[in-house]
């Protein structure tokens, strides 16, 4: 399309060589027909790019929009009927691509998937890996404990601080948690074995629940009830800590089910050196004060194919992507392990695919080396390579990847080239 | 004197048909939450062999009769996620996004009317009280022409809903089934209405008349803002769903669904973020009309219609930020993980982003006043402080937007050895940003008060105390903020957030008492010379340019960040998103997709203007025959 509007342009540029016969009109009409034709190049450069780079994490597409804003200046300086127009619009494309560039130069934070269930046994663990998984579920890793900013599923260190003189204004430190739990069953206010006798929000986890009796049932009640009691200094503002800003862990949105607050309940005795009660004691101090139709269900219930339908969500690397989706069966990828397949042609995609979009026989429609790569994907019959045959390929990956797996698949291949080493697994 | 007579009657008529076309909604309200409570129990008490299932509502804590179905649990498919090959999410962002744009405008530009029209009204000097008069039909003619598009837009709006998250949609609409109709109604009501008031301006302009037409715009945008708070109760119910149980199932109070956690903070956040954003537009409107003016009078008409629309736009600019925080308490306390993912948390890099686009909008204000003070003759005086003031921004501006605590990978984490910057992490807490804002406010207000008295000379008695006691309150008020700001780092974080409040209250007292001091020294005051209308440098205009930008920016930005806060779910908690967009896009993804609905929305505002445009040309010119010596008159006619 550019070439065709810069066609024109130059087809003017004659005509006005040749119709105009007053000197000083022909050398202004030329002049404007010229800065025309650079501002029309200048702008489908950066429509060009901006195109190639929308999905792309180059940094420097902004530039292409600070390229528009030059080109509306430069012809709003010789166009003076629209001057004011395309000053505007210049100016406005500037303060877009400053403020994409602004974006754009912050440090990237993709927020992963919703955490998918992963279907342990709890029960059968020692007390040692029921810790570990514990530690997974509160700070997304094993070992991660220390780590500032590390976080699970269960979410505890946006408010709660686990080791001494670490961040944790909103809620308790946890650091002696075990030993303190006895204390606080002692504290008047608690009220232990009388619930009717409580000042807070919420008397009982549920009627005739009962107040704890142990150390384990403390922590329980106060996953399952934090409004049940309330430290000192950490209510909601304005209620006079009557009632806690914690949410129930066992309901949505963080919904652990039993056995994951077991397992977190182990992290927290094993981290001090404690022995935890058995796996059974937990879970029984748990029932005590969810009933059993509150109770989060591991897997079962959840609707089929919860984001298992997919083969893969794109929270994995790359790697991996390409193996969950079989690609390396038949592909030969360089750098991915095991990809050696000769059913598909080696995915050199950032040498050949700018080739094939040009090849005469090409019918699909990408215009990008990018967009090409995905229309393989997830339309492998747009282009077949020669001398393979079509329909061997599935057709299923454009609904069986999520947009962000075939994103980091396109990002992949487009830096494959023939003859360099291959790009790093993100 | 019967036609007058004929014309009164048929105006009252007019009137009375808005009061019904907006009563009808109301009235047809009523019933509705009285079904959803009343008529399930007497079918329940008709089958008594039936059991009726109750069920607590997750917000009141109420019981209620389950009346709907749970929310549909959804799986990634052509049956719940049918797409086309491009994300689904970011069509449907783009549509809304513009929908909304167009919405705000139509809504805020009424509002701007209503007011405008007052102001004529009241007026005793007759050729003001054309001018606003005029300036009040120019803005409400701009406006007609986005209502259109406005429709246009949400229709699409349905249509990719639809198309792309029919079981979602379906939900939604059958939980609040009961108030779609009123929904419906009230947009017609909304047409008629505005219809009738476009077109009689002509009819009505005098006396009584005029009194009449200017009720009709109260109702217009009463009903306006009514619909707004029913569009609001959809992302309300989203965020923070109530009136319905754990599993979704509708509890039959409508009330509930609409009244939830954060409608009524959303509500006065997007009134005030409506008006902001209707003055930037309209500013820009006139900017481009003064830089495209052939002659003086036009330069000089639209030079004062930007600097009406700046000022009003503003003068909502300045609670919206205080509109805010009552917004984010209210998260905060409905839940704070919540709160924490935007403040703190995953979207934290966003809100960096919204503080320097505040920054941006002040800066620009401040300097199109110092640009406009160019026009008057006598406020040379100040221009040589106006220096001071750009340390004061941009100081405050600096401490405002640095950082406190920051979501970084974890090698980015490591390379600083924590969350918070070893050397920047002391500086950027809560209070001393507090303190930055309110000085970069305090600042503007001082602006104003400079420019309103520029070519004025107080001949009060008491002028000299005046101007003494004004320098001294603002002074007090810096030092006050600047103390607290500094106090702040000396005290724990849970007592230093109270200190916003002393803060804010100073900045409030300035903004209030410092205008009234003013405006009641420059009563009677003798003037150095007129305002010389058209007389300001280019330069200004592009300010109020960058102004209009910014707020179309920020809008997008906070508009993304609000919705984006859901995290995977589509009704927070209630309905989880199954889709393959369950995800959170990067920082410089959201940027990009926002400049895209930004420039789009101003190609085509563009377009509209130069429509607009179109049908002025063909209208006579009436402007020329204005009363000699007068100000100039606008070149636009009706």
């Amino acid at each position: 399309m550019g070439w065709m509007a810069i066609a024109i342009l130059v087809g003017l540029l004659v005509y006005f060589q040749v119709a105009i016969s007053d000197p000083a009109a022909k050398k202004r009409a030329v002049f404007k027909t010229f800065i025309g034709i650079v501002s029309t190049f200048l702008l489908f450069v950066a429509i060009a790019n901006y195109k190639t780079n929308f999905y792309g994490e180059s940094r420097l597409l902004p530039v292409s929009l600070v390229m528009i804003t030059a080109t509306s200046f430069i012809m709003a300086l010789y166009f003076t009927n629209l001057s004011a127009l395309l000053k505007i619009g210049g100016f406005m494309f500037f303060v877009a691509a400053f403020l994409s560039g602004y974006g754009n130069w912050l440090p990237q934070v993709e927020g992963g998937f919703p955490p998918v269930e992963e279907k342990l046994d709890f029960s059968s663990m020692t007390p040692q890996q029921l810790a570990d998984e514990g530690e997974k579920i509160i700070f997304g890793g094993i070992g991660k404990n220390k780590e500032q900013g590390a976080i699970g599923k269960g979410q505890c260190p946006l408010c709660h601080a686990f080791h001494a003189g670490m961040l944790g204004e909103r809620a308790p430190n946890l650091l002696g948690l075990v030993n303190r739990s006895k204390e606080r069953l002692e504290d008047p206010k608690y009220s232990k074995g009388n619930p009717a006798k409580r000042d807070y929000a919420v008397k009982e986890a549920f009627p005739g629940s009962g107040t704890a009796e142990n150390a384990q049932e403390y922590i329980a009640e106060s996953h399952a009830c934090p409004s049940c009691y309330v430290v000192e200094g950490y209510g909601v503002k304005g209620t006079n800590d009557r009632e806690s800003p914690m949410p129930a862990i066992h309901k949505p949105p963080i919904s652990l089910s039993l056995p994951e607050l077991a397992a977190v309940d182990a992290w927290m005795y094993v981290r001090e050196g404690l022995e935890p009660p058995s796996f059974e004691e937990m879970i029984k101090s748990y029932e005590k004060f969810i009933p059993e139709g509150e109770r989060p269900q591991l897997q079962e219930d959840k609707p089929a194919g919860e984001a298992t339908s997919l083969m893969a969500d794109g929270s994995e690397p790359v790697d991996q992507i390409f193996a969950k989706a079989q690609c390396v069966a038949c592909h030969t990828i360089p750098g991915i392990p095991g990809a050696v397949g000769t059913i598909g042609p080696k995915l050199e995609e950032g040498t050949t695919a700018a080739q094939r979009i040009k090849a005469p026989d090409y019918k699909g429609t990408a215009k990008s080396p990018a967009e090409y790569i995905m229309e393989s994907i997830v339309d492998p019959s747009a282009y077949v390579v020669k001398p393979f045959p079509d329909n061997t390929m599935p057709k299923i990956f454009g609904q069986k990847l999520s947009a962000g797996a075939l994103k980091k698949m396109v990002d992949y291949l487009s830096q494959v080239k023939a003859g360099a080493p291959p790009p790093k697994i993100s | 004197m019967g036609v007058v007579t004929r014309k009164k009657l048929f105006s009252i008529i007019a009137l009375g048909a808005m009061v019904v076309a907006l009563l009808l909604p109301i009235v047809m309200a009523l019933p509705s939450p009285a079904t959803g409570e009343e008529a399930p129990a007497a079918e329940g008490a008709q089958k008594e062999g039936e059991k009726v299932e109750k069920a607590r509502d997750v917000y009141y804590k109420t019981e209620g009769i389950v009346v709907g179905a749970p929310a549909p649990k959804t799986t990634d498919g052509p049956a719940d996620y049918p797409r086309y090959n491009f994300e689904s999410r970011v069509l449907l962002w783009f549509a809304n996004q513009q929908h909304l744009y167009y919405g705000s405008f139509v809504l805020a530009v009424p509002i701007f009317c209503m007011i405008i029209e007052f102001m004529g009204v009241v007026t005793k000097d007759k050729a003001l009280a054309k001018r606003y008069d005029q300036l009040a039909y120019d803005f409400i003619k701009i406006s007609l022409t986005a209502y259109s598009l406005t429709a246009i837009l949400g229709g699409i709006l349905i249509f990719t809903f639809l198309t792309l998250y029919p079981t979602f949609f379906s939900y939604l609409s059958s939980i609040f089934r009961p108030v779609m109709h009123i929904y419906a109604l009230m947009f017609v009501a909304e047409s008629g209405t505005l219809y009738i008031y476009y077109y009689g301006w002509d009819k009505m302009k005098e006396g009584f008349l005029k009194w009449i037409h200017l009720s009709m715009s109260v109702i217009l945008n009463v009903i306006g803002t009514l619909l707004m708070f029913l569009a609001n109760s959809w992302i309300g119910f989203m965020m923070s769903p109530a009136g319905v149980d754990e599993q979704g199932r509708y509890l039959g109070n409508i009330w509930h669904v609409i009244h939830t956690a954060l409608w009524n903070p959303l509500n006065l956040h997007r009134i005030l973020g409506n008006m902001a954003f209707g003055g930037g537009v309209v500013a820009a409107y006139a900017a481009y009309k003064f830089l495209a003016a052939k002659t003086d009078e036009e330069r000089a008409h639209y030079d004062w219609m930007g600097y009406i629309a700046m000022a009003l736009g503003v003068a909502f600019l300045i609670p919206l930020p205080f509109a805010g925080y009552w917004l984010m308490r209210e998260v905060y306390a409905y839940r704070q993980q919540m709160g924490i993912t935007l403040m703190g948390g995953l979207l934290a890099w966003l809100f960096i982003i919204q503080a320097t686009m505040i920054g941006i909008l002040f800066l620009s204000t401040n300097y199109y006043l110092w640009q406009a003070m160019g026009r008057m003759r006598g406020a040379e005086k100040y221009q040589r402080y106006i220096k001071y003031l750009v340390f004061l921004l941009a100081c405050g501006f600096m401490v405002f937007i640095t950082p406190h605590t920051m979501v970084m990978t974890p090698a980015e984490l490591k390379a600083m050895g924590g969350q918070q910057h070893p050397v920047l992490g002391n500086y950027g807490v809560m209070s001393a940003k507090n303190g930055g804002i309110n000085v970069i406010i305090t600042t503007t207000v001082l602006s104003f008060v400079w420019y309103m008295r520029g070519n004025k000379i107080s001949t009060v008695s008491w002028a000299r105390f005046g101007n003494i006691f004004m320098g001294v309150f603002f002074a007090c008020a810096y030092i006050n903020i600047i103390f607290l700001a500094i106090y702040g780092y000396y005290i724990p974080a849970n007592v230093r957030v109270g200190l916003s409040v002393p803060q804010v209250a100073t900045t409030l007292s300035c903004l209030f008492f410092m205008f009234t001091l003013n405006s009641m020294m420059m009563k009677g005051a003798k003037q150095l010379g007129p305002i010389e209308w058209g007389k300001i440098s280019a330069r200004s205009q592009y300010a109020l340019i960058m102004l209009a930008t910014a707020f179309t920016w920020m809008m997008g930005l906070m508009g993304y960040i609000r919705s984006s806060v859901r995290l995977f779910w589509h009704v927070n908690e209630i309905m989880r998103d199954n889709s393959p967009w369950a995800y959170t896009h990067t920082v410089g993804f959201a940027a990009n997709v926002i400049s895209a609905n930004v420039l789009f929305f101003w190609i085509s505002i563009l377009f509209v203007f130069w429509l607009g445009s179109l049908t002025a040309k063909k209208a006579p010119v009436e402007a020329k025959v204005g009363v000699p010596g007068a100000i100039p008159q606008p070149a636009g006619s009706h």
